[in-house]
Formats: structure tokens, sequence, C-alpha cells
């Protein structure tokens, strides 16, 4: 008597063929010797699903637009339980994806598996390759941090090389006349619904052609009967599968690379670096300088790409042997030479960190918003607003420095932002500068003293003096003031201008800066030589 | 030698089968963790909602409580009302979230009574039902003086 269990199964097996069905997926006989390099593909379909599981899990948490792109990305990473994980498997995964990808097709290369009457499988394979490379370009920008607005900036330019309609391609690409709003939506729909399915479906044709053809197995025939899939190269498969994916959470147990600041189309001194696998077009673009750039850009990579396609009627010789189609690996070998040396060499012309040192105006301005009650009244940990992070800045710049000239008015443009005294006109100045350089990070840490100097000369002299290159004209240029000025002369100078100096226009600062802070401002002003 | 291929085969597949059941739990177990969301923060804090000479002295007070709600990664702002009155020697602090299905109920001056604008829920001036749906009287909200800046507090 059958358990009730077993009755079930024998039921729904009566009305699906489900055991057909798995005895045609599992049991396909194998021919003798083959081995752990057919895994490879096995391993993609692992890494794969992973990035679809991985994938899902971050679009229950992201939002595709530029006010909250960066936000949500920050709040997978900070808050999601296992978010940080999640993002490093999914980043890492889509590394391990084309390092996975390039193997399998160097492996069926070597094998001559792409011969007749794999042809069109090999083309699937190509286009395989070619829409998981698509994934990780379109992925790259989704974070919305400078990284990946600047690298899709470079993107977007290079599809205006293309031939006969660049600008209509490069339209495509954006979805609006400039990279913003429209184009990360896009970008978003194309990563999580089109490539997918376009991934789904040359799969299953990839698969469905394999099945076809039978896999072509060692390149000389082994002797001895062929083998079942299920369980011997099953078990190579799971084996490959569990090292890949314990590498995988190795490498992403810290996490994707962190967050740069959020993007900011207005910075100027941003340099964009492609993820690793684009470093070998981005090294070759080098090369191509001015109108000859669609070369480097379009017509090698185009040509590379065909003559591929075109291999298995380029190799049309007898064997298999590698030593008989030395034509083709010779060359093909020659290529893969070129674009690792050329990975390697994008890998290393890594730009210099940082950008400019802050001058004193973002500096003083900086410490202003630390104290000033028009930024504190709402940004403190029980206020309004939320306390200003640097490098988490993520509203537009226009935006901001509204904001900062008129704290009230959440909606900027609805009014004429209040003029205020001079004093208050150099404060807001000193503040927009400094949140614009907030955006990036940090100001340098500095002892109060000096913090306290910088605040009062960016308040009340920096609108007419300049030092180290930012500053008003209207006055002389105090970068070096102590070669002709000792401290005495300059505080003088500073608290009653007329009495040192009869012509003078400055006006007199001693009943508006403390006596302290003018001998401190002058002393400072001395030591600069 | 037959049936030895044969067991060495089964338990092979056997091995298979459990090792991919076992990557299927750990990646089931990853999605389940990132979609299962946190126990939000209930916390409660002591919050200013009026000074003692705001209240007016023969009616309710209608303290309206703005914060930042964090909402994921978005940030909306909460408001919340609380009705504050003298009572005897202290205050009595009550939530105007109407029992029944959350609507803000409103002070009516002329029958001494908070209405619900939603279903018609009546309470009378310390929250008690009077008549309509409301399953249970207004909430309670803790309420304390500090003596020293005369701010009236609640927890929130």
């Amino acid at each position: 008597m059958k358990g009730v269990f077993a009755r079930l199964i024998d039921w729904f097996d009566d009305r699906t063929g489900f055991r057909n069905l798995r005895h045609h997926a599992l049991d396909e006989p194998l021919p003798a010797g083959t081995g752990w390099w057919f895994t490879l593909g096995s391993v993609l379909l692992f890494t794969l699903a992973v990035q679809v599981l991985t994938g899902i899990c971050l679009a229950l948490f992201y939002a595709p637009t530029p006010d909250h792109a960066w936000d949500s990305v920050k709040y997978i990473t900070d808050a999601v339980r296992g978010g940080s994980f999640l993002r490093g498997l999914h980043h890492w995964g889509a590394s391990i994806i084309v390092v996975a990808a390039l193997l399998h097709m160097v492996r069926v290369v070597f094998f001559g598996s792409y011969r007749k009457p794999r042809e069109v499988n090999w083309i699937v394979g190509l286009v395989l390759l070619n829409v998981i490379l698509a994934f990780g370009l379109t992925g790259y920008l989704l974070p919305w941090d400078q990284r990946a607005y600047w690298a899709t900036v470079v993107a977007i330019n290079i599809s205006r090389l293309t031939p006969g309609g660049g600008e209509f391609v490069a339209s495509l690409l954006r979805g609006g006349a400039d990279i913003g709003a429209l184009t990360l939506t896009r970008w978003y729909a194309i990563h999580v619904m089109v490539l997918p399915l376009l991934l789904g479906v040359l799969i299953a044709a990839h698969l469905y052609l394999m099945r076809r053809q039978g896999i072509s197995g060692p390149v000389r025939p082994q002797p001895g009967p062929s083998r079942m899939f299920f369980p011997y190269q099953a078990a190579r498969d799971l084996t490959m599968a569990v090292v890949v994916g314990v590498l995988l959470a190795v490498l992403a147990w810290k996490g994707a690379p962190a967050l740069e600041p959020p993007a900011d189309p207005t910075s100027s001194d941003y340099i964009p670096r492609p993820e690793w696998y684009f470093l070998g077009l981005f090294q070759l673009l080098k090369y191509f300088p001015g109108r000859w750039e669609v070369v480097g850009a379009l017509f090698i990579p185009g040509l590379a790409m065909g003559a591929l396609a075109l291999l298995p009627w380029l190799d049309r010789g007898r064997s298999r042997e590698a030593r008989q189609r030395l034509g083709i690996l010779v060359p093909f070998t020659a290529g893969l030479a070129i674009v690792v040396t050329l990975t390697t060499l994008g890998a290393r012309d890594m730009p210099k960190a940082g950008g400019a040192d802050w001058n004193i105006q973002e500096i003083g301005g900086a410490a202003m918003i630390g104290t000033s009650d028009r930024c504190t009244r709402c940004h403190r940990p029980d206020g309004l607003a939320a306390p200003i992070q640097p490098g988490h800045i993520s509203k537009p710049a226009d935006w901001v420095e509204m904001h900062v000239a008129d704290p009230e008015v959440i909606a900027a443009g609805v009014r004429e932002a209040p003029q205020g005294s001079g004093t208050a006109q150099a404060e807001t100045k000193a503040m927009i500068a400094a949140v614009a350089r907030l955006r990036s990070g940090p100001p340098p840490a500095l002892d109060e003293g000096t913090r306290r100097v910088y605040t009062e000369f960016a308040r009340h002299c920096v609108s007419c003096h300049m030092v180290d290159g930012a500053g008003g004209k209207d006055g002389p240029d105090l970068s070096h003031a102590g070669l002709k000025l000792t401290a005495a002369t300059i505080e003088q100078r500073i608290i009653d201008p007329k009495s040192v100096k009869p012509d003078s226009d400055m006006p007199a600062f001693g009943d508006k800066i403390t006596p302290e802070d003018i001998r401190a401002i002058a002393n400072w002003l001395a030591s600069r030589r | 030698m037959k049936t030895h291929d044969s067991d060495r085969r089964s338990t092979l597949a056997r091995l298979v089968t459990a090792g991919m059941g076992v990557i299927g739990a750990a990646l089931a177990g990853l999605v389940g963790a990132a979609a299962t969301p946190r126990t939000p923060d209930t916390s409660r804090k002591w919050r200013k909602a009026a000074t003692i000479f705001d209240l007016p002295p023969d009616a309710p007070f209608a303290a309206v409580l703005a914060d930042r709600h964090a909402d994921g990664w978005y940030e909306t702002r909460k408001e919340t009302v609380v009705y504050l009155e003298k009572a005897g020697d202290g205050y009595r602090a009550l939530s105007a979230t109407c029992s029944h299905l959350g609507c803000r109920v409103a002070w009516n001056p002329q029958t001494k009574h908070f209405h619900c604008p939603c279903h018609g829920g009546v309470y009378d001036r310390d929250g008690q039902v009077i008549s309509g749906p409301p399953p249970a009287p207004l909430t309670r909200v803790k309420v304390r003086v500090n003596s020293q800046t005369s701010d009236i507090e609640v927890e929130l």
C-alpha cells in the first residue's frame, strides 16, 4: 500500500507528466570524458540566478528618481537587513559573470565547439555576452552617485559617435535633453525589464540548442560508455557552484564599493572611471584622439565582435585539435592578450584622488553652517530637517543655493531671497560655497582658533580681499600680507584704516569684529609670507 | 558489480540533490531576510507640546506636534495632534486620533464634546465615548510640566 504522499505524486505525474520532464532534463547522456571544462555554463546559470534574486531584493527598496535613488541605495546599504551583503553579492556577482562568460567563450573556441552544427548557438552565446555587458552598463548608473553619473555621461557621449545617426542614438539612451530623471527611469526599465526578458529567452534558446545538438564533448573522442548528466556531471556543476558561491560570498562580505557623493552635474573636477570590464575599451579610446575616436570606440570593438561571429565559417578544417587550428587560435589568443593588456593599462592609469584643497571662504562657510541659527534651527538631531552630513547632500545644486539664501522657502524660486546686510550676504556666499564642497566630503580638521579666524575672515574680509585665489578684488590680495606688513599695522588697519592711510576706501571694523578676533586675524595675516 | 555501480550512483544522486537543496535554502534565506521588514522604532520620548500660557481657560488646546518621520529612505513630516487641558492640579492630554478608524477628532465649543468627522463618534471632555461607533475612549498621552521653562511636555 503506497503512502498518501506517493499517491499524490503519482496523481500529479498522471496529470502533468512531470517525471518525463525531469527524465528529459536530467538524464542526458554525455560523451565519455566530459569534464570540468564543461561546468562553466552551469556556473553562469548559477550566478545569473543569484543576480536575479539579489536584483529582486534590491528592487524592493530602490527608487529610480534623481531625488531618491542615492538615498534608497544608502538605505539598502545601512538599514536593510543584510543589505550591504546583498549589494555586495549583486556587485561582485556581475564581475564574476563577466569572467565566467569570457572563460566559457574561450573554452568553446579552444575546443572548437562552435563548429557545425552549432553555429547558431555560438551566435546566441555572443548575443548573450553583449546582453551581460549591457546589464553591467545600465546597472552602473542606478546608484546615482558621482561615479555612476559621470561614467554614464561618457558612455552616452561615446554613443554619439555612431555613424549616420549618433545624435539619435544618444537621445534614445538619454531619454531627455540631458542626462537626468528620464535617463535614470529608462536605464532602470532596461536593466530590470528589457534585459532580463532578453536574457531569459536567449538562455532558453541556448539550452534548447545545446540539448538538440548534444554537447560537443572532448576534442578527441574518448573510449568508454556515455554517462548521464545526473548525477555525474551535475555533481561537478554543483561543486563549481559551491566554489563560486563561497568566493562570491567572501567578496561580498564587506559589501559593494562605498557609495560616492550623490550625482552632481555641476561638479567640474570629477574624473569618471568605468567598471573594470570596460577599462579595456576606456584605454583603447586614448589611442584615438579627435576625429579618430570613432575607430577606437566603435569600429575596433565592432570588428572584433564581427570576427568572433564569423568564427564557425572561418574555421572549417577537418579536425577540432588545437594544433590543426593555429590559424584561428593564434589570432584569437593575440586578441585576448590585447584585451587583457588594455584592461591592465586602464586599471593602472588611476586619477589622483581628491580635488583641490578647501579655500578659506569654504572652510569659514562650513563653520558657519555648523553654528549659525539660520541652519541649525531645522538641521539638528531633533529638528524638522535632518542634520547636514558631508558627502550626503542629494538635493540639486541650484536648489541648495536658493535654500541657503532663503531657508524659509523650501520650494526654490518662489520669491526673491532677502538681501540683508553686507555681512549677511557674505555669510550666505560663504555657506553656499561650503555646501558645494560638502557634497564631496567633510572640511579639513582645524584647531578652534584657526577655524574662528577663517570664519571671521570669510564673514567680513573675503568680499573685497583675495587669499589663495578666493575672494573679491576690491582690496589688495592678502595671500602674502606678512611680506609687507606687521601684525600691529594690520590690526590697526582693520580697526580704523584711515588712521594709518587717510585716503583708504576700506570701512572700519573696530565696532564690527571683537578686538580678540581682529588681533587673531592680524596675526594670521602677518604669518602669511 | 552492477549493483555496486548503481549504489554509487544513487548515493551521488542523493548528495547532489541535498547540495542543491542547501544552496536553494541559503538563497531563500537571503531573500527572506531582505524582504522581511524590520520592526519599526516605537520608542517614545518627551516632547514640548505647548507652554502653560498657551492654554485657553475654557477649552482644550489643540497642540500640533510636527516631526520628521523616516519612511525607509524617504522622509515625511508627520503631524500629531494632542488636546491639552488643565485638569485639577495637573494637565490632561488626549490623542486627537479617533479610536474607531483613525480620523482626527475636533473640539466642538457648542456641545463641549469631541466630534469625529468620519462616522459621527462623540467623546466627552475626558475622552470617554458618548455615542457613535468608537470602541474605546481617546488615548491618554502622558503629560508633564517643566517647571523651569513652563513647557508642557507630552510623551509620544
